[in-house]
């Protein structure tokens, strides 16, 4: 199915924490600063309710996302105050693709972990914690994935300082 | 020491009243207790595929628990993507699964063409779609070659990195550089290939498929190996979707799905309607399916489709431009695109976000090593070391990609 | 690990035995195997067939440091594995050498400016002898490299001064 046939199913199914959608746009003739939005359609989920939405598109008949193929976050600027959550699925079964995005408040980014859906986003989940900061509410297996397990700070945050030295070493 | 001087006391003291119980010298079972050993095997290991930790914890050869480390080759990439401009962040793509950097490279752009939304011209589809299977069998290589190698067989190794040097002997006369092209670019490909390169390419095709079935017959067929990977490492397929699996670790449980063909991009979809290649799926002919000889078998089979899709390009490659006419200093469209190409390894997804700024806003990595070695917590408890060793090479990760 | 450190006037009997003991050593120093990123498949290349290194007779890789003489970072070095590196190296059996392999080893590579977790080298931590340029460096820059380094044994001596000890 294409976007708007998964949109509409979703929209059938009342699926719940959907929101809305985002699709790709010209720019606004009317509006000189608008540069319109290129790109690919996703869906906006609210993040407390992502579980639910999650198990709605696993176990759907005709939408079958059986593979969860990413979890990430994006910080979209320093003043933003907003994180967002992109969440990609994947189905095997009916060969079409899902890009989900939910918004969490920057001050203080809690959702539930997916872990219980699917079992791929357990390391996904660790990743974006420590490079972000969001608490996934829930996780089996909080530590850190990439970063030593002493780093402070939150790299992937557009406010992210680089650091000086570690243990002694210049980062210079 | 206190605790085992102790143990071992009280071992003897057990061994003699079994022996006065027995009335002398006699035959008598103990049971033995043994203490579990916690086995850090990495960072630094010849069969890790880089620098990965397994900390293992073995109950004599039986490993009852493991967890991966991961990190140790962290470099950052993500962060750099957000601070170089889109046509400088090409060569860092290289470097994730530095063994398909053509691949990675073609990600890259085709993510950033969905949001730029142009066209490419067709020699340059033709050129990339070439390199791009030459390097998936270029990879392979190594999988077969290495894998041979953990398994401890050493010949295998010499023959795939004699057939990687013909194909790097290739790459390098059309960029110029032997592992880290930077070949495939926004737009379209980076050189037009000199006079005589695609003759050599077709000449490369033909040694090769007369070479592949000797390989198969080396390592594949060895009876050593089967009984090393057969039976060895069972992903059943509702753990192969559950864990998010792609690639041929996917298609090793007998799950059909090739991004090539399902979802296919780039000139796939018209090669796959001429009916040039197939997709190689497990069948468990060696033992169950979804054991590691099925994910070595998908693999070696790969080789011979990606030798099909080279000839057809070399049959139906035109002249023509090769690079779109871009900016030196490219400025991207606000807007945001996922596009995930069928890597030697899985799914390798791009997901950039553009504010119409010449820096991206953030290029997020999916690398399928990543997801492909979340499996081994739960593959590795109950096997034995030796079999470890054959799964985690099975898994064929390149820890660049797994650490980004 | 200046055996007869001024023991001795230096004499024919001690240059002969000086050029024996580096000859020997040149010829069969055995590398550890550490490969870390792309560096490390340049290096498994230099080990394969076609730019044999066994005929330097380096061909035998170590796995384990204790039987090693000479460690080729090959690769990017970053804080998580800097620890690991010193601990490897300190492991190791003088004589000892270091290779630093690439131009990441050498001096953080394409990571410098943005890596906030990359080593930027990986003398920083290890004493480093030869250093080999390229991202990743041609099988044979690395032969160059070995050759080079093979130079720098041969030139030093066991009785005369002391060599660079760990």
């Amino acid at each position: 199915m294409d976007f708007q046939g998964i949109n509409d199913r979703l929209l059938v199914l009342h699926a719940p924490g959907l929101l809305g959608a985002d699709e790709p746009r010209p720019p606004d003739p009317a509006d000189k600063k608008d540069k319109g939005r290129s790109g690919d359609p996703y869906v906006l989920v609210d993040p407390q309710q992502l579980v639910p939405f999650l198990e709605v598109c696993r176990d759907d008949e005709r939408l079958r996302f059986e593979l969860l193929v990413d979890l990430t976050a994006t910080d979209p600027a320093v003043d933003d105050e907003q994180l967002w959550i992109n969440v990609a699925l994947l189905s095997v079964t009916h060969r079409h693709r899902l890009s989900i995005k939910c918004q969490l408040p920057k001050a203080d980014p809690v959702l539930p972990s997916t872990t219980p859906v699917y079992r791929a986003s357990q390391w996904h989940e660790r990743e974006c914690a420590e490079m972000f900061g969001i608490t996934f509410a829930g996780h089996p297996d909080p530590r850190h994935m990439l970063l030593p397990d002493d780093w402070v700070g939150h790299p992937l945050r557009k406010d992210y300082e680089f650091p000086k030295e570690y243990h002694g070493i210049s980062c210079e | 020491m206190d605790e085992r001087s102790t143990a071992t006391e009280q071992l003897e003291a057990r061994v003699r009243e079994a022996q006065v119980a027995g009335g002398g010298e006699q035959e008598f079972m103990l049971d033995v207790r043994t203490q579990d050993m916690e086995v850090n095997f990495g960072p630094q290991h010849p069969a890790t595929h880089g620098v990965m930790r397994v900390l293992m914890r073995t109950d004599g050869e039986l490993c009852t628990g493991a967890q991966p480390h991961l990190g140790y080759l962290h470099r950052c990439a993500e962060k750099i993507g957000e601070n170089v401009e889109w046509l400088q962040y090409l060569p860092y793509t290289d470097r994730y699964d530095y063994l398909a950097a053509m691949n990675n490279n073609l990600g890259y752009s085709m993510a950033v063409e969905a949001v730029l939304g142009i066209e490419i011209p067709r020699r340059a589809e033709m050129l990339r779609v070439i390199c791009a299977e030459l390097n998936r069998i270029g990879s392979h290589l190594i999988a077969f070659g290495t894998y041979g190698l953990d398994i401890g067989a050493f010949t295998p190794f010499f023959y795939a990195f004699r057939e990687r040097e013909w194909m790097q002997a290739l790459f390098e006369k059309i960029c110029g550089a032997r592992l880290t092209y930077s070949y495939i670019r926004i737009g379209g490909v980076f050189n037009d290939a000199p006079p005589g390169w695609l003759e050599e390419v077709a000449l490369f095709c033909d040694t090769f498929e007369q070479k592949w079935p000797e390989y198969y017959d080396l390592l594949i067929e060895n009876q050593i190996f089967i009984k090393r990977t057969a039976n060895v490492g069972i992903i059943p397929h509702d753990m192969a979707l559950d864990f998010g699996l792609t690639g041929p670790m996917l298609r090793a449980s007998g799950i059909d799905f090739d991004l090539r063909r399902d979802l296919p991009y780039s000139l796939y979809g018209e090669i796959w309607k001429d009916g040039a290649f197939r997709i190689p799926v497990g069948k468990g002919e060696k033992g169950h399916l979804g054991d590691c000889w099925d994910r070595t078998w998908v693999r070696m089979v790969e080789m011979m489709e990606s030798i099909k899709i080279v000839r057809w390009c070399l049959a139906h490659i035109e002249e023509g431009p090769v690079l779109g006419d871009l900016p030196k200093t490219l400025r991207v469209p606000p807007g945001e695109a996922y596009v995930g190409i069928e890597n030697p390894r899985g799914e390798l997804g791009h997901y950039v976000v553009s504010g119409g700024d010449k820096v991206a806003l953030r290029v997020r990595v999916r690398g399928p090593s990543f997801t492909n070695l979340a499996v081994l917590e739960d593959l590795l408890p109950g096997s034995l070391v030796g079999d470890a060793i054959a799964i985690i090479g099975s898994t064929d990760i390149v820890v660049g990609e797994t650490d980004r | 690990m200046a055996l007869l450190e001024n023991s001795f006037e230096e004499n024919v009997l001690t240059t002969k035995v000086d050029w024996l003991i580096n000859w020997a050593r040149l010829s069969s120093i055995w590398p550890m195997t550490f490969g870390l990123a792309c560096c490390a498949i340049e290096m498994m290349a230099v080990g394969a067939a076609h730019h044999d290194i066994d005929r330097f007779g380096a061909g035998a890789f170590r796995a384990t440091p204790r039987q090693a003489d000479l460690m080729i970072v090959a690769g990017t070095v970053n804080f998580k594995m800097g620890d690991r590196i010193k601990r490897l190296y300190d492991q190791m059996p003088s004589p000892k050498y270091v290779m630093a392999m690439g131009a990441c080893a050498t001096g953080g590579g394409p990571y410098y400016k943005y890596g906030y977790t990359v080593m930027k080298g990986v003398d920083r931590i290890v004493p480093v002898d030869v250093y080999i340029a390229g991202c990743p460096p041609r099988p044979e820059a690395l032969l160059e490299g070995l050759m080079k380094l093979q130079e720098k044994i041969r030139n030093s001596s066991v009785v005369r001064k002391p060599a660079r000890t760990a």
